[in-house]
């Protein structure tokens, strides 16, 4: 390296390191000293926070222990298991993470509340609001990102252990126990952690099918949006925050298995007609969960109201675009295609610096650019009300458009991360002793070798965006608001049909998003393997 | 013969990475059109030595004169030198004709001519009939030879090669030895070669250069190391390696038959 090369990427390095500074540190330093002025004992020692935190283990906990099942089960069936259709499989199981948590409440109001599609049609008894309506709507939020993450750990599980251990005469229950089991463990843990955090910092499921069973993330929405208490807010902010935090400890310390450079051999998938059976039964199972409410949104969106008059209509749609519907999915798309570009440029520089240019301060960034996902979207919606109220980011689409970047910011980080790590380490040196400079090869060699993960960062920054109602939920206001938040409004309301068409045009627009980025990234692989 | 030029000299050459001496004062110079083998363990500094010669990393202390000039802080793109890497580092989304124009395309001098340039070197290395594929498509050895193709491009007088040969099988490090001797021959450069395997260094140097923990152990022609080991340790570890691979062969031949 030469030094002035050195010293480009030193005051790149310090902008950046500014720029989390502010938009990560400095907020979440606003939300602690928020605390200052509260009487935090009191708040712990009060019936309804003691009650909340309860219910908020608790739910989580199951929630947690189901979800992780049914992902094991469903990832098993793909990576394990000779079934047919796995991409469309696939598809169908990650469906859900396209639309909001809140959706997955309201979807099941309108299947299985006191007037819903299912309790109507099989003469349902008792109630789904409470508990029961908290855990089928959490597992159903959060099932497809455990199902993601055990999919690679499967997928990435070398098969010649096994293969030795039949060789040696070892019976398959002790293959289970002794190589399996250990070898699961770890990432496990990591997923349990991810998911119970997905779940216990979520408001929007237990906010619209939760009935009297509050937990803490409904407390602390209606501390900050119904009665201002910022400091109440601020206290169980930092409550969420910290599974959040064990969940990233414990993710980092598992992350130190060092890089496996031997060449794993993929398991060949189980054959048996039997287990090819129980697979599909169980897909088309997890299909129809997924399924159902978005099928449950259509009948409703589309008649002119459910049950009473059955006529097909397009007024629902109409009259939710009368209603600002144009403009907040507007705000919702703008945002979204900001948050993305914004993302992509800077965790592609940031990802750079740290996998390509290895140093003391490499380091640094690195971990400040994860540590958002120790912040739940709720914390970092409270932190950036208290550090920017006032200034004149507050109130515009911009202040959304930063806080979406920084709530989202890790995964694409990571992406890129991973990917710029694994292109060869020499490829500026050699460019170096041939005159090729550094910006050059970053043009012309990285940037075309990491497309498919520049499609893939771009299509999560902007489908999260679409999606999310936590951090943007404080910041918003009437002309900035996101069109995620519009589902609560109307649910609220009492105008489910219009939640129900806000519910599927998130879905459509993301699922646009996804299919553009699947398309462009089938044209580059192509294009590489054509010649 | 008339007597060799010093083509690079090295003095007094020390790096330290924090509180960890990598080099310790190292001095040596290398002939012109000669070729040096660099011998050592893993973490004897003999990569360090490469990475300082070329300019991708700064020496601690020292100087590094080529051809009488000093180049100690010259960019490593003014410096005459290329370098190949033991994992290729090829462009992978270049087909092999790009990876070997592209450097040359970039000189406004040499632009007009870079197709004719990189076809002739390919011809050269055996590949002009796989120019037009990717990488990725080629074997190790069919790899490494783009990479030294591309290295020749912009006719550097001194090659440097990182254990360019340890990911190849036996076979195809026989054959790569003699095309490294031919295009020595060929462009009369000077070559510098890392390696931890004896029997390569014995093989194809003018000199090797034994290195242990940071210091240079004997600079010598395979010949001299043979009859006047400089130390216990040259004995040891290379000569009695050799000796041991030697002894291997001929009782696995015995046991053969």
């Amino acid at each position: 390296m030469n030094r002035r090369s050195g010293y480009g990427s030193l005051s790149v390095k310090l902008l950046l390191a500014a720029f989390f500074i502010v938009a990560v540190i400095l907020p979440l330093i606003s939300m602690f000293s928020s605390i200052a002025g509260t009487d935090v004992k009191a708040i712990f020692t009060s019936a309804r926070f003691t009650t909340a935190l309860k219910n908020s283990l608790l739910s989580a906990g199951l929630a947690t222990l189901l979800s992780v099942l049914l992902a094991t089960a469903l990832a098993w069936c793909i990576v394990r298991i000779n079934i047919k259709w796995k991409g469309m499989w696939t598809l169908l199981f990650t469906l859900p993470m396209l639309i909001p948590s809140i959706s997955h409440g309201m979807g099941l109001i309108v299947l299985l509340g006191s007037n819903g599609v299912l309790t109507n049609l099989l003469g349902i008894q008792g109630s789904i609001y409470g508990l029961s309506g908290i855990l089928v709507g959490s597992v159903m939020y959060s099932f497809p990102v455990a199902f993601l993450m055990i999919v690679d750990i499967l997928r990435y599980e070398d098969s010649t252990p096994y293969e030795a251990a039949s060789l040696l005469g070892i019976p398959k229950w002790r293959q289970f126990t002794a190589i399996t089991l250990p070898y699961l463990r770890r990432p496990m843990i990591s997923v349990i952690f991810a998911t119970f955090t997905l779940i216990v910092t979520d408001y929007g499921v237990p906010i619209t099918i939760g009935g009297k069973f509050a937990t803490l993330p409904v407390l602390m929405y209606q501390d900050v949006i119904g009665l201002l208490d910022f400091g109440k807010g601020s206290v169980i902010g930092l409550v969420l925050l910290a599974p959040a935090l064990i969940a990233f400890v414990v993710d980092l310390m598992n992350k130190n298995r060092g890089n496996m450079s031997y060449a794993i051999r993929p398991f060949a998938p189980n054959r048996s007609k039997g287990s090819s059976a129980v697979a599909y039964a169980l897909c088309i199972a997890a299909s129809l969960l997924v399924f159902l409410p978005i099928a449950a949104f259509a009948i409703l969106t589309f008649v002119v109201k459910y049950p009473l008059n059955m006529t097909f209509t397009f007024n629902n749609m109409l009259r939710t675009l009368d209603m600002g519907g144009g403009q907040y999915l507007l705000n919702s798309v703008v945002i979204g295609l900001f948050v993305a570009v914004i993302g992509v440029v800077i965790s592609f520089a940031t990802a750079y610096l740290t996998a390509r240019m290895p140093s003391k301060s490499s380091r640094f960034l690195h971990l400040i650019s994860i540590t958002s996902l120790a912040i739940p979207g709720l914390a970092m919606g409270i932190s950036y009300v208290l550090f920017f109220k006032g200034s004149f980011l507050y109130g515009t689409l911009a202040i959304l458009i930063l806080v979406n970047l920084m709530h989202f910011f890790a995964s694409p980080y990571l992406m890129m991360y991973n990917t710029l790590g694994k292109l060869n380490g020499n490829l500026e040196a050699v460019g170096a002793t041939l005159g090729i400079g550094r910006m050059r090869i970053i043009k012309d060699v990285l940037i075309p070798q990491s497309r498919g993960t520049l499609a893939e960062m771009f299509s999560y920054f902007f489908v999260n965006s679409m999606m999310t109602i936590s951090a943007v939920s404080f910041l918003s206001n009437i002309n900035t608001q996101p069109i995620s938040l519009m589902i609560n409004a109307f649910e609220a309301q009492m105008l489910l049909e219009c939640a129900a068409f806000v519910s599927l045009l998130i879905l459509a627009v993301n699922l646009v998003m996804k299919g553009l980025i699947y398309l462009y990234k089938r044209k580059t692989q192509k294009g590489m393997e054509a010649k | 013969m008339e007597p060799l030029k010093d083509k690079l000299v090295v003095q007094e050459l020390s790096k330290e990475f924090g509180a960890n001496e990598v080099l310790h004062r190292i001095s040596f110079s290398v002939k012109d059109g000669e070729f040096l083998s660099i011998l050592g363990p893993s973490g004897c500094g003999k990569t360090t030595i490469l990475r300082i010669l070329t300019g991708l990393t700064p020496a601690t202390s020292g100087h590094i004169y080529k051809d009488g000039q000093e180049i100690t802080h010259l960019p490593p793109s003014k410096r005459g030198m290329g370098i190949v890497f033991q994992n290729y580092a090829l462009f992978e989304n270049m087909t092999v004709l790009r990876n070997v124009e592209y450097a040359i395309r970039l000189q406004p001098d040499l632009k007009p001519r870079s197709r004719e340039i990189a076809e002739n070197l390919l011809e050269m290395v055996g590949l002009k009939d796989h120019m037009k594929q990717y990488p990725h498509r080629l074997s190790g050895g069919q790899q490494q030879r783009v990479a030294i193709a591309r290295t020749l491009a912009l006719n550097p007088d001194v090659i440097l090669f990182d254990e360019p040969m340890s990911a190849l099988d036996v076979d195809t490090r026989l054959i790569l030895r003699e095309e490294l001797k031919k295009i020595q021959k060929q462009f009369g450069s000077t070559m510098i070669y890392i390696t931890h395997d004896q029997e390569e260094a014995f093989a194809l140097s003018d000199r090797i250069m034994v290195m242990k923990e940071g210091q240079i152990q004997q600079l010598d022609t395979p010949r001299n190391l043979v009859d006047h080991p400089a130390n216990e340790y040259i004995e040891r570890f290379v000569l009695h390696n050799i000796q041991l691979k030697i002894d291997s062969l001929i009782q696995y031949v015995r046991s053969e038959a």
